[in-house]
């Protein structure tokens, strides 16, 4: 059928362009991380897919920036290679906030590569003895190169990791559809008592309990290198777990009646029961605990600054793609069940 | 109606005390051993021990509503009355007695390990809308598991994840009662609570039907 087609080849298309396309240059640090008001501070930026020698050094311009107005910019820039560059700051002799030190983020603005930016990159120390003749607003952050080109965007910490986005988060889309077109199957079966729609059930959330182990398994994975470790009893991880009990329970309550449709319907009740037990584990109790995982401190939800339009160009196929092969997995379990049922003279 | 079948459950945890005195007995093993292992218990501890205590007393004090009547004594019970009242009537017993539970519990606990409650009208209320949520999610867990073979097993494993959204909100109430966590709006954690319960409980009575006809 037409969709097992397209869901394939969308699957295939967010592996390929997912782990294929390059990210943003980006700063992955600079040195040294810490200077004193007042200092002449010369420099290093360590670029990270970056074309430094692409464009002249007198084009390229840097900024330590602390907000939208108060910045200090780079002179003599010195391009050593195309990830390495040397820039001096004559920082001002004042902090910008009543601090004993303040971070200041880099900024790196280059005519062909475009903006790159690391967060917090220097820590600057009041030194009350200094004094120097620059200030704050003298040069702000202006008339920057913004570069469209399909590129994923190139974040500290998650680096590389970004592409999980494909894999991970859509995994788990697959598996609320699964768990939900399931819960649906076994209403159906309560209703019309067909063995049929409890066949359709069971393999949905056997589909469920595949992409939620891919889930978990891609999200400790990522964890391992973002957070550090593999669990760290992060709440939506309990949450995952407790989801996966639910369904292990369910295939052990349909094993345990001698009669199959004693077992069927049981077992429908229940993962009916279960799956509204899930609604509040999923969208409330989250929002009672702090959570490692991004639009964390209570909301749920996948929150927009989290994905740019070249990301969505990847992550929406590759939810319907997922989706998809979870779908037709159900739909060859159903009958390889079915075949079962009429080997045995049940159906 | 309500109150004869409701009376019958009194009637027949009289007659059959050996029931009752068997959870007692349970609760206070498990104090017990909690003395034993350690004398000295923080807040923290104390807290989630507490929980764990009254969270086992009450599978196991729940699971024997649906298996200590006879399959055919059941069905009787059903065609001279309404079922759905059956089971309304044995989630108000089990809520009943679950509070006697946890009261026994919170006794014998605070006796051997202290008692490090600072706001008693909150730490009642949660353990009162604890005893409802696990008196509704165990109830109907109860009466699928009894017509299963091996009920007591069954019983443990399908009502852990169906309870864990109740037990979160519970133990983070009663961390707020005893002054662990500073949160001033834990209202809405009590209004969430009590929504649970409700989604339960309205799941429980349309579902119940086809629980019972076999």
């Amino acid at each position: 059928m037409w969709w097992k087609t397209l869901s394939v080849l969308l699957v295939l298309y967010a592996l390929a362009v997912g782990m294929f396309v390059p990210l943003k240059p980006g700063i992955a640090y600079v040195s040294p991380e810490t200077a004193k008001s007042g200092d002449s501070l010369r420099l290093t930026l360590h670029g990270y897919n970056t074309y430094y020698t692409r464009s002249r050094a007198e084009e390229i311009r840097v900024w330590l920036q602390f907000d939208s107005a108060q910045a200090v910019m780079g002179k003599n820039l010195r391009i050593l290679s195309d990830t390495t560059l040397e820039a001096s700051f004559i920082l001002p002799a004042d902090l910008p906030r009543s601090r004993p030190s303040v971070m200041l983020n880099a900024i790196l603005d280059h005519p062909s590569d475009g903006v790159s930016l690391l967060p917090s990159a220097v820590e600057i120390k009041r030194d009350t003895t200094a004094n120097s003749r620059t200030s704050w607003n003298q040069n702000p952050v202006q008339s920057l190169h913004i570069i469209k080109d399909f590129s994923f965007p190139y974040r500290n910490v998650i680096y590389e990791s970004i592409r999980n986005t494909f894999y991970h988060v859509p995994r788990w889309f697959a598996l609320m559809f699964l768990f939900a077109a399931s819960v649906l199957s076994s209403v159906r079966f309560l209703l019309s008592k067909k063995l049929d729609f409890d066949r359709r059930a069971s393999a949905l959330a056997e589909a469920g309990l595949l992409f939620g182990i891919m889930g978990l398994v891609t999200g400790m994975l990522w964890a391992n290198y973002t957070w550090g470790a593999p669990w760290s009893n992060d709440i939506k991880q309990l949450m995952t777990a407790v989801v996966l009990l639910i369904h292990l329970a369910y295939f052990i309550l349909r094993r345990s009646f001698d009669e199959p449709e004693k077992g069927a319907r049981l077992s429908a009740v229940y993962n009916i029961f279960a799956f509204a037990s899930l609604i509040p584990l999923l969208y409330i109790v989250p929002r009672m605990f702090a959570s490692l995982h991004p639009g964390s401190t209570g909301n749920p939800a996948f929150g927009s600054q989290d994905l740019d339009n070249t990301m969505r160009m990847v992550f929406y196929p590759a939810i319907l793609g997922f989706t998809g092969i979870g779908f037709w997995l159900a739909q060859l379990r159903t009958r390889a069940k079915r075949v079962e049922d009429r080997m045995i003279g049940l159906d | 109606m309500l109150l004869t079948l409701l009376h019958k459950e009194f009637l027949l945890e009289f007659r059959q005390r050996y029931a009752l005195s068997g959870i007692v007995l349970y609760v206070f093993s498990m104090v017990f051993v909690v003395y034993i292992a350690s004398i000295k218990v923080n807040a923290q501890v104390w807290n989630v021990l507490f929980w764990l205590i009254v969270l086992f007393a009450s599978i196991n004090a729940v699971v024997k509503s649906f298996v200590q009547e006879s399959g055919s004594r059941q069905l009787y019970y059903y065609q001279i009355a309404d079922p759905s009242m059956l089971l309304l009537a044995k989630i108000i017993y089990n809520t009943l007695l679950l509070l006697t539970l946890s009261g026994l519990s919170f006794g014998a606990y605070s006796l051997v390990a202290g008692n490090p409650v600072k706001d008693m009208p909150l730490f009642c209320l949660t353990v009162g809308l604890g005893s409802v949520g696990f008196s509704i999610a165990f109830t109907f867990i109860a009466s699928i598991a009894a017509k299963a073979n091996n009920s007591a097993t069954l019983m443990a494993i399908l009502s852990f994840p169906v309870i864990l959204p109740i037990l979160l909100t519970l133990v983070r109430l009663s961390q707020i009662a005893l002054r662990l966590i500073q949160d001033t709006s834990y209202k809405r954690d009590i209004i969430n609570l009590l929504a649970i319960d409700v989604i339960l409980l309205t799941l429980t009575f349309v579902l119940f039907p086809f629980i019972w006809k076999d």
